[in-house]
């Protein structure tokens, strides 16, 4: 054999698993747009009825509104800790800092369904429970620690001396904070939020366990899914599909970019 | 800090708001979020969650206490009844086999991106692999029923292609299950092998080539050792996410799921049926804890042998 074969093998490996993993993402948008009661071929033509019954409904609708209140709310005092977190690490030394570094991320390793049973019997304990709030409060704990290691891996390129430079220049350490740093690490912020915004968005569990009859969409879905065959989850599922590959769009072409540094070339 | 003889005004200035960067006001109000998060919202469900597990329950009342009973009942059913052991190996079994699957499957896409993609388009091909994991999970689970269901996309393909005899009858049992479950971990397990594989310095793999490996054995004696604390690494990763995870076993599995083991669900799974049905949380609680004893034994044993791989490529 004169030719390398691996180049070609490797390349066809990776155009079989694309497949396997746009699959179910490709079957959800096929048939939300088709006919068919029971998902199959041969295609029985082109309906928008299913959207139609979606926003007939509503619940599912009134629960991607409710978790269009708590993911954003969440997202941003998530970002907020880790913003303070990540910046703290960063710039001031403590007792305790590599513990903190270490132990902060713990929320990403504990598996949500064990905080969601953690959380269910404390806040049951504070009358708590059952209520947006509540996915709201377990949701901030889920969030912070990757919002913060995004922040982090922005402000890590962040010079000391700029800071230093801005308090030589008479600027008190609130001023620099605010028109020194914030600027800096607000491509950071807002990758993190995304970050958040859609874990958020997604999760399950633990919002099974608290939320109680205010559901968020994963668990609205869910619901309706132990139920019964429902096509109008294709055309609900097509939408959220949508927003996250915006948000998936936004976080390549914006944010990478400018949270790893490409841009201090031509700063 | 001591620096007494300041330069200019300026400085002066400066020195009166600061005395040193580091002490500051500042750092307190940033710490203190951090700290009230993790202390109170973290620390404290966590404790709650293992102490719960010691209450009792009487007259539909949750008591505080501190008894064994929930530890004793769940010792007293692993086998019988609610059989909870035999959900533990399911579980572990379905998490072990899965993360083997998942692992092999992810490496194969990391080794190709790194090494069969022109080097400008491996964030590209990266960021294909890793977009499925900003679809919902919940929805790309109700998509592989509608592909896998007894009449559902693959079958229904199969039938109109006149392949009557071959039909694909995995539904409901732990091989859907581990499917969904590879889908849901690969983008997370890419990442972790593609930085892996992307640090291997290329020079060594030339210079085995060069001193007349086969690629084949370039990649056995010089690839894969150094691929291995990152493949140990994400397989722990693969085991806990799978341990943990109810949504794929409920809706692929059906709950019970047919497996070599058995019709068991997954521990995770019966945890929350547990939960639902009884609404017993000191014994929901105490099963949780067990969850986590799982999980530790399985990051333990992880460390140790990424441990191992460690020092023997430093060695």
């Amino acid at each position: 054999m004169s030719r390398n074969p691996w180049p070609f093998i490797g390349r066809l490996y990776l155009a079989t698993t694309y497949l396997f993993l746009f699959l179910p993402i490709v079957v959800l948008i096929l048939f939300s747009v088709q006919k068919n009661r029971f998902p199959g071929f041969p295609l029985q033509g082109w309906s928008l009825q299913w959207y139609e019954k979606l926003f007939h409904e509503g619940t599912l609708i009134a629960a991607l509104g409710n978790s269009l209140i708590v993911s954003p709310t969440a997202a941003t005092v998530a970002t907020g800790i880790g913003f303070l977190a990540a910046y703290a690490l960063n710039r001031f030394e403590f007792p305790g800092k590599a513990l903190l570094s270490g132990i902060i991320v713990l929320p990403i390793l504990i598996p949500p369904l064990i905080l969601g049973v953690g959380f269910l019997g404390l806040l049951a304990r504070v009358n708590l429970n059952g209520s947006l709030f509540s996915v709201f409060l377990t949701h901030v704990v889920l969030l912070t620690a990757p919002a913060m290691a995004i922040i982090q891996l922005r402000l890590a390129q962040m010079p000391a001396s700029i800071e230093e430079a801005a308090w030589d220049l008479g600027a008190t350490e609130w001023q620099t904070l605010r028109r020194v740093v914030l600027p800096f690490a607000l491509p950071g912020l807002l990758g993190g939020w995304l970050l958040a915004f859609t874990f958020s968005f997604d999760e399950f569990i633990i919002a099974w366990f608290v939320s109680g009859f205010d559901q968020t969409l994963p668990v609205a879905i869910y619901s309706v899914l132990v139920a019964a065959m429902d096509p109008s989850l294709n055309a609900i599922g097509t939408i959220v599909f949508v927003i996250s590959g915006l948000i998936l769009l936004a976080i390549e072409l914006v944010l990478l970019p400018l949270i790893f540094g490409r841009d201090r070339a031509d700063a | 800090m001591s620096d007494g003889t300041a330069l200019n005004g300026v400085v002066e200035g400066r020195a009166r708001r600061l005395r040193t960067p580091n002490d500051s006001p500042l750092k307190w109000l940033c710490l203190a979020p951090v700290a009230v998060w993790f202390v109170l919202l973290f620390g404290l469900p966590l404790a709650f969650l293992v102490w719960i597990g010691f209450w009792r329950i009487e007259d539909f009342q949750q008591v505080p206490d501190f008894s064994l009973d929930n530890y004793r009942e769940i010792a007293g059913n692993l086998f019988v009844k609610s059989r909870y052991g035999l959900a533990m190996l399911q579980s572990f079994w379905v998490a072990a086999t899965t993360a083997l699957v998942a692992v092999a499957f992810a490496y194969g896409i990391a080794l190709a991106i790194a090494f069969a993609v022109p080097a400008k388009r491996q964030r590209l091909a990266l960021l294909f692999a890793v977009a499925p994991f900003w679809s919902s999970y919940v929805l790309r689970l109700y998509s592989w029923q509608t592909i896998l269901s007894k009449n559902g996309v693959v079958n229904s393909v199969l039938k109109a292609a006149g392949i009557d005899v071959v039909r694909l009858d995995v539904i409901y049992t732990q091989i859907a299950t581990r499917i969904g479950l590879v889908h849901y971990l690969t983008p997370i397990l890419v990442v972790i092998l593609y930085v892996t594989v992307a640090n291997i310095d290329r020079t060594l793999i030339e210079a085995a080539r060069e001193l007349g490996a086969t690629r084949w054995q370039a990649f056995r004696r010089v690839i894969l050792p150094l691929s291995k604390v990152g493949l140990i690494t994400a397989g722990s990763f693969a085991v806990i996410i799978a341990l943990g995870d109810a949504l794929s076993g409920n809706l692929l599995g059906g709950g019970t799921g047919r497996s070599l083991i058995g019709k068991y669900p997954l521990f995770a799974s019966m945890l929350m049926t547990d939960y639902s049905s009884s609404t017993n949380l000191p014994r929901t609680s105490a099963l949780a804890t067990i969850l986590i004893l799982m999980m530790i034994l399985v990051l333990v044993t992880g460390a140790i042998f990424a441990g191992r791989a460690q020092r023997r490529i430093s060695g």
